[in-house]
């Protein structure tokens, strides 16, 4: 039940979201531009993405490890 | 006169078409970066599955890696991402230990070294706003071998303001199996597993204004063969107070894992200082882990050339079904584990980083390719970003059980050719 309100939730606030956009021509994106606004994690953030998930039992969806070696120390 | 004209008319245009193609001929390649990553990671913690949850946690990790990222041509990428992680390990020194008291033994296993590649080629198609990526790994160390192979597609709309990628990544690993000495039997080392992981992710990215973008991914991960760790012990609740008497396995985990995972990313340009960077996910899987992680990183520009950005993370989730405290599982119980990163916890992870990007780079030299290319090297830029994490238990008939304590310092310096 908790489970399902979270998801609703994050569905609400991503269509919100993504009603609200407007069209934002090339010339207009100066601060979209910006390093800071990518929306990837940091490279030199990779390692502690990596130990989190080694250390916490949830991973993924942050452009981290969800499979593959074993991560087991 | 009229021939004159068309004969100018013909050159006109015969130079404008050559000098467009021209352009197009020499059309700037982007820089070859190469990144140099560093990190070094230290945890202490009270809880090792090898001691089946009791017992020392203490593990160092040295972690230099490449990055390198190569235009071939104006729509052609080639990456490779190269590296190894040096560990040593307390806990595993304990595989050989069946008693659990020879603090200061000194084993083969007590350290290791993981190496890793992978490669991804990406092309895209300007015109139709496509990119396709194909990608290949592997990861090798003493008991553990992993390939990878992925393929990526991303379309983006229009008017470059939306991006729908999916991408499925496939891992096929082969594990030697370790068990802990006193239950190792007759088959010594020679047991070989395999286990399968299969991925598939979607993002959406849009832009929302000027100043505020973000994605929502959504990730489906499904796991199959050995996921159970052969070196972890578990005790079981036997009635026997003699831990050298009581009775303990190998911990046991079904054979397949479904998880799923979404990610929310918000990125908002606050003002020319500062920009907040926001996310969230959601965490759920068929072991009964269900997560919350919270991110937020403010990255504030002191100066146009130096951004500091402190960070802070949480995350909580909820022990998997199959997790019990040392001694407390039952006989009975079909699966086990007393490995806390399956437990019952919440994480806090606080730290800060700082890049230094000079305009025209730190320093500027020859390099190995300036007399092929006709380009200087540029050590362009240096981030160092360090982070400390709390791991706190929250186990019931388990107080403080889980707690870890650890940090992790990194570096990256940017390098193009």
């Amino acid at each position: 039940m908790k489970r399902n309100r979270i998801i609703i939730g994050i569905a609400l606030i991503v269509g919100i979201a993504f009603q609200s956009c407007v069209s934002v021509e090339a010339y207009q994106k100066i601060y979209l531009n910006d390093e800071n606004m990518e929306l990837n994690a940091r490279k030199v953030a990779v390692y502690e993405t990596n130990f989190q998930a080694y250390r916490e039992g949830a991973s993924g969806a942050n452009g981290g490890k969800t499979g593959g070696g074993c991560g087991c120390n | 006169m009229r021939m004159q004209l068309k004969y100018w008319l013909v050159l006109v245009l015969a130079g404008l078409t050559s000098m467009t193609s021209a352009q197009e001929t020499f059309k700037e390649l982007d820089e070859t970066e190469v990144n140099f990553l560093f990190n070094y990671y230290e945890q202490d913690g009270n809880n090792g599955a090898v001691q089946g949850g009791r017992g020392t946690e203490e593990l160092s990790n040295v972690a230099p890696s490449l990055i390198v990222n190569i235009p071939l041509d104006t729509a052609r990428n080639l990456m490779a991402y190269i590296g190894f992680d040096k560990y040593s390990s307390a806990s595993t020194d304990r595989i050989d230990d069946p008693y659990l008291e020879n603090v200061n033994l000194s084993t083969a296993s007590s350290s290791d070294t993981r190496f890793y590649t992978n490669i991804n080629y990406q092309r895209k198609n300007s015109a139709a706003k496509v990119t396709q990526s194909y990608k290949a790994g592997v990861s090798v160390e003493y008991d553990y071998t992993s390939i990878s192979a992925g393929y990526g597609f991303a379309k983006e709309s229009k008017d470059q303001n939306r991006e729908l990628s999916l991408s499925g990544m496939a891992y096929f690993d082969t594990w030697q199996l370790i068990f802990p000495t006193e239950l190792r039997g007759t088959d010594g080392l020679n047991n070989e597993k395999q286990r399968q992981s299969f991925n598939f992710t979607s993002t959406l990215s849009q832009v929302i204004n000027k100043k505020l973008q973000a994605s929502f991914s959504g990730e489906l991960v499904y796991q199959t063969g050995r996921l159970s760790t052969p070196f972890h012990r578990v005790y079981f609740n036997d009635g026997e107070s003699n831990i050298f008497l009581k009775e303990r396995r190998t911990e046991n985990l079904p054979d397949t894992r479904f998880k799923i995972p979404l990610g929310l990313r918000l990125n908002y340009y606050l003002n020319d200082y500062v920009v907040l960077r926001g996310y969230y996910r959601y965490y759920y899987d068929d072991f009964g882990i269900t997560a919350n992680t919270f991110e937020i990183e403010t990255p504030i520009k002191v100066f146009s050339t130096l951004t500091i950005y402190p960070f802070y993370r949480y995350h909580t989730q909820t022990a998997a079904d199959y997790f019990k405290p040392f001694g407390q599982h039952e006989l009975t119980d079909e699966f086990y584990t007393s490995d806390y990163d399956l437990s019952e916890i919440n994480t806090t992870s606080l730290g800060f980083g700082f890049k230094y990007s000079p305009i025209y780079g730190l320093a500027r030299f020859k390099g190995p390719f300036s007399k092929k290319t006709g380009k200087v090297t540029k050590f362009k830029s240096v981030e160092v970003r360090y982070a400390d994490y709390t791991r706190e238990g929250n186990n019931t008939n388990d107080p403080g059980g889980g707690d870890l304590d650890a940090y992790s310092l990194s570096f990256n310096m940017t390098f193009t050719f």
